[in-house]
């Protein structure tokens, strides 16, 4: 590369200096997002989460009541869900690109753009606060853009992007580019590749704030965090490599739990090991499921918790499946994992979910029936920082 | 250093205006209406905003939403988080530091106002002629409260540039008496510190109600409210710049009621009565036919005479070279006069006026003097006067309290227009050449109950009515200022309020807040006139760029409870 090339993509748009220092060909395309909007769905893609024994130290065979004790903890008007995490991201198609292959032969790709945002918010004397809030913007581009293949190249590129006068002036760094894998073994839409990893990256930002939390000592057995979403978090090979370290991610989760607004109830099976979703269904206002364990073959060793619990009267959604949260934990202790979490923390964090289910978000969510507010608060927060999708787009 | 409690909310729907813009606070922040903010501008301007409505509104898309977060209404329901709410509050803009009336920015940092900040926004600071009207408070509650004392232009109350007072609210909440005392004792305060003439102010008071204005020289004793709330108001007379003595230069007036009748004619006792006597303080007024036939039509104010009938009748009485009524000199010659003319086959009944008209004239005749005060004579040794002799000599600085308070409603009017009409001939010059009239520049006349004298039911022709607009139009210039008090502001008649410039709002109804005279106030500020409490007022002034609230101390003069 000459010092004129160098020098000239910096009053460029995004997509020509990326066109430039890739080799590749912009073909100024549409740009759109990616995103579906938020409606409640029940998800019935497969999953790969085998569930396993029971895991809880009682060996309930049916729903458990927790109206008593949500009674009880509602009048003692304290707290143990401290702290509230949310991630979102929003991901747009934001160019199609050309490179050539043999023969002459050109092959497009789609540049994926997503903007990630993470917050995390505490809820003091009722009042939920802001603490902390991640945002980046991240590029997905295909693999095959990296010419060389060195290392270093990605991370070069994202920087020589933010030198640029525009993205300058407004003050806006990409902080990573990932890129999408082209190979055709798969038959995902490379869109679909792209958004995964931009969904990775969200993830990665997740733990670290999680990380970040257990770090300052601010979870404890009084402050839990609830993090809205599964608790799907694959250990990278990064963190599997350490012993050390693997542990200490899985105690970061020690007071972490999960609390997911839809989920497959395909995949909760009965006693027999027959998938049961009619159990779940049925479960009765102000009740949990006992907790299942269920282990991953893409999530390692790492084991979890899981029950569901019935926030809202089925008269009073449309669907059954409305109203319930799917709560996770993992499991830490050697304990845990050999004789299931303890049945009255269980119980416990339950009845404050079931505390949680008031006020509700009904008219500025469809999801309303599974929200929980100091959760529907933090994704609104993180929402709001968000920059438009039109400034965005603006950009490329 | 101002303390910064917001930011102004500029949006598509709720954009800032030249006039208007709203903030969001913190929904905790005790503000009230009414209350001073002040916002930064451009140009290192503050723009400064008088509260209007305070709103909280939170993410709750509807009622139904809070329904739903009750468990579909289960009333006892608590929840864990509180639903995130926000405080935001419209504010009229008042005044620009730098006359830059362009609309406040998005965002801009809206502040509480000093002291200094205040006084300027609310055009306080540049008053000439001040005259203590108040004080306001603002910030009430908060640890940035603010105490100020409200000064009104004098030649903007007492003429020549604008005068006379309305004051309006309900009996027993507003304290109207009360208010309009204040002022005068303010006025007084001043003009006993001056001796320029021009300046020189004289007050006549009609106590109509029990003995309320008819111990005004002497000290209120707090008997009632304790020895605590006795120093807290001497401390605000200070702080207002007045002194804490009661009214100076008193002399009361009563109806003359013989000693041998058994009603009398106050609620004064025969103690105080005998107290001022000794003081040379009082004096019982008579009405002699000779020199008080002219206010006959007085008894008139509130009759119907479509035709003139009485009109004419009246005009007939007091032409002196009448040939049946020119010589008449006592009460009893002139009704057995006009019971002669009620006889049927009468003289005069072949003239233009008919037997049925002087029948009319009698009824109404005869119950308004039959009264000790419609004397033959006076006897100047017992205390005994002429009101309008008495007031023709009315001095500077002097108080005049007339008693009506026992008087039956058509003699009030009797004595009220009387005065009226005494006074205001007096500033025409009528009495200019009599020794020992030397009026003051101006004239106070307090009256409460002004419905009963100029409302709009009020017949066109009464000459009551007639007198007082005379006032409310001419006074201004002759220097006759009329304090005027009333339940019902939208009652009064148009002429009358109009021509005041200054108004004072007190506690009212819905009601009367829904008349067309309240029609441009803010609802807050409607809702508000129906809940200030006993001692505050909103207070209207030509100076003033907006209404205030002002709150006033309790009486100095001594109160019968």
């Amino acid at each position: 590369m000459t010092n004129s090339s160098t020098n000239k993509p910096k009053h460029g748009k995004v997509m020509s200096i990326l066109a430039e220092v890739t080799g590749g060909k912009s073909y100024k395309a549409h740009k759109y997002s990616l995103d579906h909007t938020d409606r409640p769905s029940v998800d019935y893609g497969d999953s790969e989460i085998i569930w396993k024994r029971r895991a809880e130290t009682t060996p309930h065979k049916t729903y458990v009541d927790l109206s008593g004790l949500s009674k009880k903890l509602a009048s003692r008007d304290d707290q143990i869900l401290s702290y509230f995490l949310d991630g979102s991201r929003r991901v747009f198609k934001v160019d199609d690109i050309a490179y050539a292959q043999s023969g002459g032969r050109s092959v497009i790709y789609p540049v994926i753009a997503g903007q990630i945002g993470v917050g995390c918010c505490r809820r003091v004397d009722k009042r939920v606060l802001p603490i902390k809030l991640v945002q980046e913007f991240v590029l997905s581009m295909p693999d095959v853009a990296d010419a060389d293949g060195k290392a270093g190249f990605w991370p070069a590129t994202a920087k020589k992007l933010s030198e640029c006068d525009e993205l300058h002036r407004l003050g806006i760094e990409f902080s990573t580019i990932l890129p999408y894998k082209t190979s055709r073994n798969n038959d995902k839409k490379f869109e679909d590749r792209g958004t995964a990893c931009v969904q990775d990256r969200m993830i990665e930002c997740e733990k670290r704030l999680v990380a970040e939390l257990v770090r300052k000592g601010n979870l404890n057995q009084d402050n839990y965090l609830v993090k809205d979403g599964s608790l799907e978090y694959r250990p990278t090979a990064e963190d599997k490599a350490d012993k050390k370290k693997y542990q200490t991610f899985k105690n970061n989760y020690s007071w972490v739990i999960g609390a997911s607004k839809n989920f497959n109830p395909e995949v909760c099976e009965d006693i027999n090991g027959k998938p049961n979703p009619g159990f779940i269904a049925d479960l009765p206002l102000c009740h949990r499921t006992p907790v299942a364990e269920y282990e991953s073959p893409m999530l390692g060793d790492i084991k979890f918790a899981v029950w569901y619990i019935r926030l809202r009267d089925k008269m009073q959604t449309r669907t059954p499946f409305d109203g319930i949260l799917k709560v996770e934990k993992i499991l830490v202790t050697e304990e845990e994992n050999e004789c299931g979490i303890d049945s009255q923390l269980v119980d416990t964090l339950s009845a404050y979910l079931v505390n949680e289910r008031n006020p509700v978000c009904y008219g500025s969510d469809l999801r309303w029936a599974n929200h929980i507010y100091p959760v529907y608060l933090t994704e609104s927060y993180v929402k709001s920082r968000y920059l438009s999708a039109e400034s965005f787009l603006h950009l490329f | 250093m101002s303390k910064l409690i917001g930011r102004v909310l500029a949006t598509e729907k709720s954009p800032t205006t030249m006039d208007e813009f709203n903030f969001w606070t913190n929904s905790n922040l005790k503000l009230h209406a009414f209350d001073i903010v002040k916002v930064e501008h451009v140009e290192k301007s503050y723009t400064f905003g008088v509260i209007e409505n305070i709103s909280h509104i939170t993410d709750a898309q509807s009622f139904l939403t809070n329904f739903i977060s009750s468990d579909f209404g289960d009333v006892e329901i608590g929840e864990p988080t509180l639903r995130v709410g926000m405080n935001y509050a419209k504010a009229k803009v008042s005044f620009n530091s730098g006359s830059v009336y362009t609309p406040v920015h998005n965002n801009a940092k809206v502040y509480l106002a000093t002291a200094e900040e205040i006084t300027m926004a609310l055009g306080l600071n540049k008053i000439q002629n001040p005259l203590v009207c108040g004080s306001l408070k603002m910030y009430e509650g908060t640890s940035e409260e603010i105490t100020l004392p409200v000064y009104l232009n004098s030649k903007f109350i007492l003429g020549p540039e604008g005068a006379h007072l309305n004051i309006s609210g309900i009996s027993g909440l507003a304290a109207k008496t009360s208010y309009a005392m204040f002022l005068m004792k303010a006025i007084q305060d001043q003009c006993l510190k001056t001796n320029e003439m021009d300046e020189s102010v004289a007050f006549v008071i009609f106590n109509v109600k029990g003995r309320d204005l008819m111990a005004i020289d002497r000290p209120n004793d707090f008997s009632v409210d304790g020895p605590a709330e006795k120093e807290r108001t001497l401390a605000e007379y200070h702080s207002l710049d007045l002194s804490t003595d009661p009214f100076k230069n008193v002399k009361y007036y009563i109806p003359y009621a013989s000693n041998n009748s058994a009603k009398q004619s106050t609620y004064l006792t025969k103690n105080d009565i005998e107290s001022y006597l000794n003081a040379d303080q009082l004096k019982k007024f008579k009405y002699i036919y000779s020199d008080d036939k002219e206010n006959i039509e007085m008894m008139f104010a509130d009759i119907d005479d479509p035709a003139q009938t009485m009109e004419s009748i009246i005009s007939k009485i007091i032409d002196n070279d009448d040939k049946d009524f020119g010589g008449l000199s006592t009460w009893k010659d002139f009704m057995d006069k006009v019971t002669e003319n009620a006889q049927k086959g009468s003289a005069s009944a072949k003239g233009d006026i008919s037997v049925l008209s002087w029948r009319k004239f009698k009824r109404v005749v005869r119950k308004a003097i039959q009264d000790d005060m419609f004397a033959n004579a006076v006897n100047n040794s017992k205390a005994e006067c002429r009101l309008a002799d008495e007031l023709k000599q009315i001095r500077k600085n002097e108080v005049c309290v007339v008693d009506i308070a026992k008087l039956p409603e058509d003699k009030q009017a009797f004595v009220f227009g009387d005065v009226i009409r005494t006074i205001y001939n007096l500033k025409l010059g009528e009495y200019d050449g009599e020794s020992g009239v030397e009026p003051p520049s101006r004239v106070i006349i307090f009256i409460d109950e002004l419905n009963k004298y100029a409302s709009k039911e009020v017949p066109k022709t009464s000459p009551i009515l007639r007198e007082i607009l005379d006032v409310t139009e001419r006074g201004r210039s002759l220097g006759i200022v009329l304090f005027a008090a009333e339940q019902f502001r939208s009652s009064i008649h148009d002429r009358v309020t109009g021509n005041c410039s200054t108004h004072a709002y007190g506690r009212t109804n819905s009601i009367e807040t829904s008349t067309r005279d309240y029609g441009s106030l803010p609802d807050t500020y409607k809702n508000m006139l129906m809940r200030l409490e006993q001692g505050d007022y909103l207070v209207q002034n030509p100076i003033f760029r907006s209404l205030l609230k002002i709150n006033f101390p309790k009486p100095i003069y001594k109160q019968f409870k």
